[in-house]
């Protein structure tokens, strides 16, 4: 295994992949739910990960994430060990996860769910409450500006003031990725962003998606809609049981016959 | 008006400017970082405590009848402050250990627990606090002050309401703030915040610590007033009290929650004293404890939102058409 950790280091200099996993294992009570995962991510590419239920792409997007630690393995990202990184130092790093399930902050308003995302808020440090409001000002007024923009690409600017939790599904999912962009990722993990979204918003979320990617924004899409993939990614990874079982473009993986025995045949 | 209402009236009016900071102390924990901190009275009997030992002076005053640790007398409005420190300090200790791994429910159970355990040890540690008879005794503050004894009670309710406006300008602007909203997006959901880049465990433990000093801060204010702090003052089921106040009044709004100290812990508590006794001695107390619960059950069940709910924040520039309200039970979880 210290040979491919090797390899990932290296891999991961600047031009090369902006994240490196090898060897990654994680164990839920004596349960493997991931032996072995071992990829690059390709800067500036769209990477889809799929595999049927139970493959290990939840956990293989936790334990990048920094939700979940793995029981053995590496992770580089950005010519960065960060494989004991707290997930909010991840974040800060740039590596940006978005949630199978919604996790809007329901509590508050739409606008109140992007400001909150952006990161190095003065207002948020403790000397604000030294200095007040003239301390944090200017920089809320940027960053308002900056929502603005993000909701009227999302065509979600008239819902701005409302709470989060009143949205339907398929506009928390929207608010989810914005939120994340607000975040400024330099890789954004996206985790099944269709899921119980009505056909129509699956579309534009597939539009804003490519559009981000044509940007240069580098993504990980876990995502079981083949067609999907097919259409968005540059190259796809496909887990079962836990591992890596191939990687390449999806007409490549249509005709390998592991692939077909693990995943789309079943 | 007479003097016997007027002692009653400044006497309530004290009891509520303690309360209000009892729930801007709370409301910031629970309501706006969504911390159940059942441990909350703990902190103002320690704020209480610690202005009690530094305004006493040595325990060997008074003829020696109380035992107690430090025995300092201290110039107003020192022990005040410290009271605040100490309480600040005792937050940062708990939080450090139930706030840093454990999620919610977890919380909730470690912070009842310390809150038992804390009584326990004060009841029986004697020499720490003077045990179950607690502390009494103490010297009102600038008692030198040519006053008379409503006059004083006048003068103690003006130095109650300027602490208050000091503590609301401190909450106003941490409310108010982003650091509020990364308090409460915390509060809303952990995992997302923290994926979002916030430092949730150190937001938590600021927030704790400055929630901790301003209950020490109450404590303090009411020792001081009436002199005398011991166990039983602060039975863990007193936390119960002041969270009721906050549910009833409005969970994340300041003003909410200064009405729900108006309503729940004075109000309610003065409006049992006119009714009159039946049953066996005691019972009419006892039913207080049942009616608050209650109260607590209604609101969240009918009003999860108190009366005065959690603000919307509105930016300039915003649209024109009107948001919905927020209704159902899902704003509670």
């Amino acid at each position: 295994m210290s040979a491919s950790v090797e390899q990932a280091c290296e891999s991961a200099a600047p031009g090369g992949a902006i994240l490196s996993v090898a060897g990654l294992r994680r164990e839920f009570g004596g349960v493997w739910a991931c032996t072995d995962a071992t990829f690059d991510l390709r800067r500036g590419a769209i990477t889809s990960l799929i595999g049927p239920n139970g493959a290990g792409k939840s956990t293989v997007v936790g334990i990048v994430g920094g939700a979940i630690a793995p029981s053995a393995g590496r992770i580089v990202f950005d010519g960065t060990d960060i494989t004991a990184m707290s997930p909010h130092r991840r974040a800060r790093a740039g590596l940006v996860r978005t949630y199978q399930l919604s996790s809007e902050f329901g509590r508050l308003t739409v606008l109140e769910n992007l400001l909150v995302a952006a990161p190095g808020q003065r207002g948020e440090r403790i000397r604000t409450l030294l200095y007040g409001k003239r301390y944090w000002r200017k920089q809320e007024a940027e960053l308002l500006d900056q929502a603005r923009i993000l909701l009227d690409r999302f065509a979600m600017r008239h819902m701005e003031d409302e709470y989060a939790g009143n949205l339907s599904g398929g506009q928390k999912r929207l608010l989810e990725i914005m939120r994340a962009l607000m975040c400024q990722p330099k890789l954004l993990l996206l985790d099944e962003p269709m899921a119980g979204v009505n056909p129509t918003l699956a579309q534009a979320i597939e539009g804003y998606l490519a559009d981000l990617a044509a940007e240069g924004l580098t993504m990980l899409l876990v995502e079981h809609e083949l067609g999907l993939v097919e259409r968005l990614s540059d190259s796809v990874i496909v887990m079962a049981q836990g591992e890596v079982i191939a990687t390449g473009s999806m007409p490549d993986l249509r005709r390998r016959p592991e692939v077909l025995n693990a995943y789309l045949a079943g | 008006m007479s003097s016997a209402f007027s002692f009653y009236l400044t006497t309530l009016l004290v009891y509520l400017g303690v309360d209000i900071l009892a729930v801007w102390s709370l409301n910031l924990q629970y309501g706006v970082a969504g911390i159940y901190n059942f441990a909350w009275i703990m902190f103002q009997a320690v704020g209480a405590y610690t202005a009690g030992v530094l305004t006493l002076g040595p325990d060997t005053g008074n003829g020696g009848f109380q035992q107690y640790i430090l025995g300092v007398r201290l110039p107003e409005p020192l022990p005040v402050l410290l009271a605040g420190v100490v309480a600040g300090a005792l937050a940062l200790v708990v939080g450090i250990v139930a706030l840093r791994r454990l999620r919610t429910d977890y919380q909730a159970m470690v912070m009842l627990v310390i809150s038992v355990i804390a009584l326990l040890v004060v009841e029986n540690v004697t020499g720490l606090f003077n045990g179950p008879a607690g502390l009494s005794l103490i010297p009102q503050p600038y008692g030198s002050l040519p006053l008379s004894t409503l006059g004083y009670q006048w003068f103690y309710v003006a130095l109650t309401a300027v602490t208050c406006l000091f503590v609301y300008l401190f909450v106003h602007r941490v409310t108010s703030s982003p650091l509020g909203r990364a308090l409460r997006a915390t509060r809303d959901n952990e995992d997302a915040a923290q994926a979002l880049g916030k430092d949730v465990v150190r937001l938590r433990l600021f927030i704790f610590v400055m929630g901790g000093a301003i209950a020490g801060i109450s404590g303090a204010v009411l020792i001081l007033f009436i002199g005398a702090w011991s166990p039983g003052s602060w039975a863990y089921v007193e936390t119960l009290v002041v969270l009721t106040a906050i549910i009833v009044g409005g969970t994340g709004n300041n003003f909410g929650v200064m009405l729900g100290a108006l309503l729940v812990p004075v109000a309610f508590n003065e409006a049992t004293r006119f009714i009159p006794q039946f049953g066996r001695p005691g019972l009419v107390d006892a039913l207080q404890w049942i009616v608050i619960g209650g109260l607590a059950l209604v609101f969240l069940w009918f009003w999860p939102r108190g009366i005065v709910p959690e603000r919307r924040r509105r930016f300039p520039g915003g649209p024109l058409v009107a948001p919905t309200e927020m209704t159902g039970p899902s704003e509670v979880t």
